[in-house]
């Protein structure tokens, strides 16, 4: 369980708080999906949950951010990593490895993993993911959407609980995004990891998470489940947050006095309402 | 405007990244470049502007051929704007990076002082920040200032929205289509966003292993499902939902032609009760 | 630059002992450089592209030979205008040019740089960094730390050569000329582009760092690494020989 209490963090030098009196709790098994424009504070937010706030980033931390009970002030990033593992942005420059099987066995040979454990783990992670075939392929020679796969994979054979992921889609397209979305739910329903996802694509969200977080100026400015999210659609608009044309249209039809059901926010919930409205037409 | 006549592009010992390509862009057009990442759509951009010359085949671009024109001579009528803005930038404030490129053009300095205090306002700038704090978001429109400052013809956009949030996107590319309806700039995107290309692109090239797939109006190739999947794309939401509805949706394309027609379908149902 | 490049293969070669690799490769080059016979570093440079060619990498020992040729023809002119020693062999109006003492330590000087240094350039095609680093952990207990840096380093080679192109060609793509044969010019032109590069490497950089950070980096000790690098009975055959092979060039 993650929760934070009051946090509050500026960077060093910042002119104003990166987290602004931040409260609120993540519990275990969660699919949470984080949006808000850019420089909200949404990749801080990942930085205060695995320690790097305020451990590798100085500045003026206030509250509390508590990692399954651990104090992340008290304790130090690795020791954290044992909980939480996170996906960075730059695909590239996380890799510590040329080849793909040392980059997933790094953390578990630094934790001392014993190495006959290391093995059988190394295998089961490389078959969840799905790229065996990929074991000793350089990584520069993988396509953006396998590079990502990997970077996964790396952290999750640490077995962490709690796995963050800052824009995992950012440089995918559109095939390769759903198929990275489709991996964390497996991951969050079958093997009930706890997963935080960064997200620009709004439709991506809304099509995968249980609850979205939207971020605004280092504060929270909605926290709900997903399906409440087309009921707010004007304070994810003014965040310049694209709400789903699907929404829109929802929107558009109550408001000619045609639907009069929960707006959706997916396609196949377009195509209810819309069966609905020539239903009762 | 842009002219692939039989273009093939191969690197050293490999495969062709493009076998054989031919296609035209008039003069005012805004075209979408769509495929799935490794589709060719990098080098594509990068032939069209002489940055790369085709293996065979050939390329013109503003009536030069690309094969014997300078590169920086098609600079002053084709812009490019990449991906990542800070590969582009390089001076140390807002003025001196937008008029970077017409300085190395060779613009008269008058010239270039004029168009560079107008880029700046036209793209709401402050000449005198230092482009390196920048947000990111600001950062991109720097680098859009700087390409478009000497007035090109043609500007490529390469994935002009990665990193940008939807505010950011969307005040980039309204810049970009008021230039394109206001002052007959042509574009070619190079984009894999579906809402982007229908909210934007009049033409849509599908591409797939350096292959052109399809080529048409936007709002006919967003229909043809069959084809986009071929390139590993999707029709953009709404066209989807229409295409989900089948028969009597076929023209429906907008968030508004849908309201519009459920609207009709239940004034007509009132009428006949 | 690919030429340094790991080329994967399941050679002799390759299937020997990191370790065993890099020694060979050192020794392999002390015999040419011990030797003062021209006829036996001669005959080690055909050797060195043969041995090459059995893990099918002649074509790139010869590319090899022809550039360090390049750099051994340097040096030849160099030594042959600086040794004095011998009869005079190109004499023009009473100033002695070239001696045959000259010539000969030249011929020596530019054939052993060759020898020498093909075996190491072609240890990175048959040994991957990652591999000669994880064994020089395990086996030599060299600190992790500095085995990290030297993979970094590599890794992050191509990584900047690839930032390098798409930053000069957001540059060209504005109509800056790189292809200029002035070389003030040029060194004005390709100056500014240090800033962008410089930036994005930090930036990249630190994110590596911090990667690496959280994943453990400062628990590890030499024993830490999973891979395991075992001698075998081949490693030694190959020492015996390397150290058969000096005898002999230094008896020769």
């Amino acid at each position: 369980m993650i929760q934070f209490n009051e946090c509050s963090f500026r960077y060093q030098g910042g002119s104003h708080n990166a987290l602004d009196g931040i409260s609120l709790t993540i519990e275990d098994g969660a699919f949470v999906g984080v949006t808000g424009a850019s420089g909200a504070g949404k990749s801080t937010l990942t930085y205060a949950v695995n320690g790097l706030i305020p451990h590798h980033f100085s500045g003026d931390f206030y509250g509390s951010v508590l990692v399954n009970g651990l104090d992340t002030v008290e304790v130090k990033p690795e020791e954290l990593s044992r909980f939480v593992g996170e996906v960075f942005q730059d695909i590239d420059s996380q890799m510590v490895s040329s080849v793909v099987e040392d980059e997933i066995l790094f953390g578990m040979e630094n934790f001392g993993v014993p190495h006959e454990e290391i093995g059988r783990r190394l295998q089961q992670t490389l078959s969840l993911l799905g790229i065996e075939e990929l074991r000793r392929r350089q990584i520069n020679s993988l396509s953006g959407g396998q590079k990502q796969k990997v970077a996964i994979a790396a952290i999750l054979a640490m077995r962490p609980d709690v796995i963050l992921l800052d824009e995992p889609t950012g440089e995918l397209d559109p095939e390769s995004s759903v198929m990275i979305f489709e991996l964390l739910k497996t991951l969050n329903r079958e093997f009930h990891k706890t997963v935080v996802v960064v997200e620009q694509k709004i439709m991506l969200l809304c099509s995968y998470v249980d609850r979205i977080i939207l971020m605004e100026n280092g504060h929270i400015a909605f926290d709900g489940p997903t399906a409440a999210v087309a009921g707010e659609a004007d304070l994810f608009r003014a965040q310049g947050i694209n709400i789903p044309r699907v929404t829109e249209l929802g929107e558009k039809l109550t408001g000619m006095g045609l639907y009069h059901g929960a707006l959706p926010l997916t396609l196949d919930g377009g195509e209810k309402m819309v069966r609905e409205v020539l239903a009762d037409a | 405007m842009l002219e692939f006549k039989h273009v093939s592009y191969h690197y050293p010992a490999t495969p062709p990244v493009i076998p054989d390509l031919s296609f035209k862009i008039e003069k005012g057009e805004f075209v979408a470049l769509a495929g799935s990442n490794g589709a060719g759509k990098s080098t594509i951009s990068r032939l069209s502007n002489g940055l790369l010359l085709p293996s065979s085949g050939e390329v013109t671009v503003g009536g030069f051929n690309t094969k014997t024109t300078r590169a920086s001579q098609i600079a002053r009528k084709v812009a490019f704007l990449f991906q990542n803005p800070d590969r582009q930038i390089c001076q140390n404030t807002v003025r001196e990076e937008v008029s970077f490129g017409m300085r190395v053009q060779g613009f008269p300095e008058e010239e270039i002082k004029a168009r560079t205090e107008a880029a700046l306002e036209t793209f709401s700038l402050n000449g005198d920040w230092s482009p390196f704090t920048r947000s990111r978001g600001e950062r991109q429109r720097i680098a859009l200032a700087s390409v478009l400052a000497g007035k090109p013809e043609l500007v490529i956009l390469d994935e002009p929205t990665t990193g940008l949030d939807y505010k950011e996107c969307t005040a980039i590319m309204d810049h970009i289509a008021k230039l394109n309806r206001e002052e007959g700039l042509t574009i070619l995107m190079v984009c894999h966003d579906m809402e982007l290309i229908q909210s934007y692109a009049g033409r849509v090239l599908v591409l797939n292993r350096g292959t052109l797939l399809g080529d048409g109006p936007t709002r006919q190739i967003m229909k043809d499902r069959e084809l986009l999947s071929k390139a590993r794309l999707r029709p953009a939401q709404i066209p989807n939902l229409a295409l989900r509805l089948g028969a009597g949706f076929e023209d429906v394309y907008t968030v508004d032609e849908m309201a519009a027609l459920l609207q009709k379908r239940a004034g007509h149902k009132e009428g006949e009760e | 630059m690919n030429l340094l490049q790991y080329q994967p293969g399941n050679s002799f070669l390759h299937r020997l002992n990191p370790i065993t690799k890099l020694a060979a490769a050192f020794l392999y080059g002390a015999a040419c450089i011990i030797s003062g016979n021209l006829f036996l570093v001669t005959a080690l440079i055909i050797l060195m592209i043969l041995i090459a060619a059995t893990a099918g990498l002649g074509g790139r020992a010869l590319r090899l030979t022809r550039n360090l040729l390049i750099l051994g023809a340097l040096m030849f002119i160099i030594q042959l205008f600086f040794v004095r020693s011998g009869d005079p062999l190109l004499v023009t109006g009473g100033f002695v040019w070239v001696t045959t003492g000259g010539l000969v330590s030249a011929l020596l000087l530019s054939l052993r740089v060759v020898a020498a240094m093909l075996p190491l350039m072609l240890l990175f095609a048959i040994t991957e960094i990652s591999d000669l680093c994880g064994a020089l952990v395990k086996k030599l207990h060299v600190p992790y730390r500095y085995a990290f840096i030297v993979t970094t380093a590599f890794r992050f080679v191509p990584l900047f050569t690839s930032e390098f192109h798409d930053i000069e060609d957001a540059q060209r793509a504005r109509g800056v000329e790189y292809d200029t044969r002035n070389i003030v010019k040029k060194v004005q032109l390709v100056a500014p582009l240090f800033v962008p590069l410089l930036t994005s490497s930090l930036r990249k950089v630190d994110a590596g760092a911090i990667s690496a950070e959280v994943r453990g980096f400062n628990l590890r000790t030499y024993n830490s690494g999973y891979q395991q690098y075992p001698f075998h009975l081949a490693d030694g055959a190959a020492v015996v020989l390397l150290v058969a092979l000096i005898v002999v060039s230094a008896v020769l």
